[in-house]
């Protein structure tokens, strides 16, 4: 007897604790995690769905109303049978809380030498801040391994999920939450913000790149070097075009986004709101930086913040758009 | 007393019977105002590669009215306004509620903040910040976010009103012999629903006050760079808008006892433990909010913390459920339009029930949070279901409110069709979730475009079928053929009284000598148990 409820106990513990038994060797993984959890939750769910919707289609069948059974028998109840039905999913509540608890902490508990960068959302793009300061738009780079990030925000509230990792985490203005993922494979993973943050929410999309630890340094060596400050303006232009975050609006490849393509754009006459017409020069798109809010284009909402640009920048980034023909 | 004829006996009523049914008509209004954005939405969703008629903006927008519309302005009006009102004094034997003209305020308020609702779609400065509305963006978007404050503020104020009327109208205007444990378990939901409204509301209605001085007044409660927190309105907002399900869901329960108590002819199952989980889900209903903040940097703990009582209500609902089939057994079932729609209610919520499990599981959660499996799991468990079943009761109490019958196979027919239409219009979207697509996206990846499609194609049906309900409900109370007092020989005290009931409900009050699910009851001495 003793002997069965050991194996039994010792049975319970390995199903409910594995993520935490494998913590103490080696880095988890709450994506498999999440996993084995979900078929868990699947079992019951189904279990329990029939146990519900049997009896119900077997009753409605057998006890059909018919000649000799208009009046159903008359019972108040059974203390038993609803002792039963309470117990029986408490046991299944319990089982499911404490298996998600597990599963909780591996998503909550950060490993040691955890690799580190940041992000920063703004409608609607993201901005990464990896380790040695780079900064890309809309594109993550890290290298294989445990992966955590420092999440915030710039204006509204956002969210960054990595389905592939199965995670996710609000990005707070004026707060810095954060999440992990194991990143065990090189690759390319979509990055979702799936905290609705107005017109271009279903466009605030991303990815994270995975690369094998020499490609990575290999990446950073590039971006770090002196070439990279000497770059002709245009070029930097480029950059601050999607470090900005400009580009999370407005393509440069014609399509039409949540603001209008910058692409033909200089030198042209375009519409406004307001019934005119205005020539895109140098000092249009120089206002139109610092003070969105006036000529706003036709058939578009305003949607654009005031930005705080230096004018050295602004110069390079109408060198940009100039170039986009 | 004479009962007052013509229009203007109905604008200026305190009848409880009268008022009800305004809130009856007005509340299918905008369930068809709800139902037609869902259509809209659903042929956005069609086409996943282009702009199918409306753009991103618009498509906010209609999410936004849709929710609104359907959770403030039909499901709560439906059970709190008609229900509650119809009802209660019938079924506990009252002429009429506690504060009639307090009644009537509360049902102008509604239309009131119904009709604000109705600007916030059409006006410029359309509503596109989710019916939730959180800062900062309802702060920052050019969307004229009054609109929405005030009709909170409206809708807070009549609800409130009523749920002190309804609460004293329970305790205080019981017939002699009403115990409470006689009492209609449509009552106990009713009355645990309005416990709800009362102590939540208020924390709701301070909640967008600030957001309106915020926005208009200069304060800085929710703006995080000036030492605000928006964090802080998602617990205000959340704090009533999770207990709101259960004030769905309460009256819901008890119209479902009712129902299948009737159509089988057999005592409810359990009463006592209904009522009791009736009042359990009350108390524990308000310890769970914070399951919407789960990945909202939400201290590790709270969110441990709150996935307890959030699973924990699966146990009451779970009770519930199983005496419900317990009360089917031995029955003597007649599967009449009222009792498929209870009965498809149970089907339907039952899936809600086990999903709702995995979306309170913390650990599930971090991955499903905000994707297509909840909007999946809350059509099932409340958005579909709970309106089947007003639905249900609505054909349920059709003879006792308007006297005549409702068209029994077009009925059916209506039922099938939302019934099938619904089961499967979702399933794709618990699929969309699991692989962590998020939900109010205008267009989700491309790769899901058949899948949504499929979605789109049976919702059109399961809408349909709402449509037909709704048609052969007018239809049927302009020229249905008469009924009988009590079509469906229940024993519940609303039906021992003619139909429509007369201006004053009952001539003398009654005393009461029994329950109001007696079906069968053997003379003499009955044990419990079988
Ligand atoms: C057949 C009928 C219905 C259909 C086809 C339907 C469809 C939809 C769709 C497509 C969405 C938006 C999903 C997204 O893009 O995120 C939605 C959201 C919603 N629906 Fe329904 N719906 C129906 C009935 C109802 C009913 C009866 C209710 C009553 C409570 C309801 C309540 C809601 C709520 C609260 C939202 C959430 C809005 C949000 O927070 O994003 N729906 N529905
Ligand atoms: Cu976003
Ligand atoms: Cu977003």
């Amino acid at each position: 007897m003793n002997r069965v409820i050991m194996l039994i106990a010792a049975q319970l513990a390995l199903f409910v604790l594995p993520a935490a038994a494998m913590a103490k060797e080696r880095i988890p993984d709450p994506a498999k995690g999440w996993d084995a959890h979900f078929i868990l939750l699947m079992v019951i769910s189904v279990f329990v769905y029939l146990v519900v919707t049997i009896p119900l289609l077997y009753f409605v069948i057998k006890y059909r109303r018919r000649k000799g059974n208009e009046v159903g028998a008359y019972i108040e109840g059974n203390v038993g049978l609803e002792v039963t039905w309470t117990v029986i999913p408490l046991i299944l509540i319990a089982l499911i809380g404490v298996h998600s608890w597990a599963l909780f902490n591996d998503y909550r508990t950060v490993p040691k030498d955890c690799f580190e960068a940041k992000v920063i959302a703004q409608q609607f793009s993201y901005e990464m801040i990896s380790p040695e300061g780079i900064r890309t738009v809309n594109e993550l780079r890290v290298p294989v391994g445990p992966v955590k990030l420092n999440l915030t925000s710039k204006d509204v509230i956002h969210s960054f999920a990595v389905p592939q990792f199965r995670v996710r985490e609000d990005m707070v203005p004026g707060r810095e939450t954060y999440l992990w993922f194991n990143a065990k494979d090189p690759g390319t993973y979509e990055v979702f913000c799936s905290q609705y943050c107005g017109t271009g929410h279903s466009q605030m999309l991303a990815k994270v790149t995975v690369l094998k630890k020499e490609d990575y340094d290999a990446w950073v060596k590039q971006n770090t070097s002196e070439a990279a400050a000497s770059l002709p303006p245009e070029e930097q232009g480029k950059k601050l075009f999607e470090s900005l975050g400009c580009i999370g609006c407005h393509s440069v490849t014609g399509d039409k986004s949540i603001g209008p393509t910058v692409k033909g754009l200089f030198g042209n006459k375009t519409a406004l709101t307001d019934g005119t017409e205005v020539v895109v020069d140098e000092a249009f798109i120089k206002e139109k930086v610092k003070n969105p809010k006036e000529k706003v284009a036709k058939d578009y909402q305003l949607m654009m913040q005031p930005n705080n640009v230096m004018d050295t920048d602004l110069n390079a980034i109408v060198a940009y758009v100039k170039t986009l023909k | 007393m004479n009962e007052p004829k013509g229009f203007k006996s109905w604008i200026f009523t305190t009848d409880h019977k009268k008022i009800g049914v305004m809130y009856l008509v007005t509340a299918m209004i905008f369930f068809v105002v709800g139902l037609l954005l869902a259509t809209v939405m659903r042929i956005e969703n069609m086409d996943m590669s282009r702009q199918v008629i409306i753009g991103p903006q618009l498509y906010n927008v209609a999410f936004t009215i849709h929710g609104a519309a359907m959770v403030l302005f039909w499901m709560i009006p439906i059970l709190l306004g008609f229900f509650a009102n119809y009802l209660v004094p019938l079924m506990i034997g009252a002429h009429d509620v506690a504060f009639p003209r307090l009644n009537a305020l509360s049902y102008w308020l509604y239309v009131g903040s119904g009709l604000i609702a109705v600007l916030a779609l059409v006006m410029p400065g359309r509503l596109d910040t989710g019916w939730w509305a959180y800062p900062p963006y309802s702060i920052k978007t050019t969307a004229n976010i009054a609109f929405y404050v005030f009709a909170v503020h409206l809708l807070g104020a009549s609800s409130i009103a009523g749920a002190v009327n309804f609460i004293t109208t329970i305790v205080t205007l019981r017939a002699p012999g009403m115990t409470w444990g006689r009492l209609n378990l449509t009552v106990w939901g009713i009355f645990g629903a309005f416990i709800i409204q009362l102590v939540g509301v208020p924390v709701l209605a301070a909640g967008v006050t600030l957001l309106l001085f915020d926005k208009y007044l200069g304060t800085s409660f929710y703006d995080a760079f000036k030492g605000g927190s928006p964090i802080l309105y998602e617990h205000l907002f959340w704090f009533y808008a999770h207990p709101a399900v259960y004030v769905v869901a309460l009256p819901v329960f008890g119209i479902v006892s009712d129902i299948i108590s009737t159509f089988s002819q057999k005592k409810v199952y359990g009463y006592t433990s209904m009522a009791a989980a009736i009042m359990v889900i009350t108390v524990l209903g308000f310890e769970t909010w914070v399951h919407h903040l789960y990945v909202a940097s939400t201290e590790n703990w709270s969110r441990v913390l709150f996935m307890w009582a959030t699973i924990l209500i699966g146990v009451p609902t779970g009770i519930k459920t199983f005496n419900w089939l317990a009360t089917l057994h031995k029955g003597s079932i007649d599967l009449k339009t009222p009792m498929l729609h209870a009965l498809g209610f149970i089907s339907l919520f039952t899936i809600g029930g086990v999903t709702g499990i995995a979306n309170g599981s913390v650990g599930f959660d971090i991955h499903v949070h905000d994707t297509h499996w909840v909007v999946a799991h809350f059509h099932y468990v409340l958005a579909i279901s709970m309106s089947m079943l007003c639905i249900g009761g609505i054909y349920y109490w059709f003879p006792k409110v308007t006297g005549k019958m409702y068209n029994e196979s077009l009925g059916k027919f209506a039922f099938w069709l939302t019934l099938i239409g619904a089961m499967i219009a979702f399933l794709p979207q618990f699929h969309l979730g699991i692989e962590g697509i998020p939900r109010r996206y205008w267009k989700v990846p491309i790769r899901y475009a058949g899948e949504m499609r499929i979605a789109a194609i049976f919702s059109f049906i399961a809408i349909l079928g709402f449509l037909l309900t709704i048609f052969n409900i007018l239809k049927s109370a302009i020229s249905g053929p008469k009924a009988p007092a009590n079509p469906w020989n229940s024993k519940s005290l609303e039906w021992q009284i003619p139909s429509p009931p007369p201006f004053y409900n009952f001539e003398e009050i009654p005393v009461i000598t029994e329950g109001p699910y007696e079906y069968g009851k053997p003379e003499g001495d009955v044990k419990k148990g079988h």
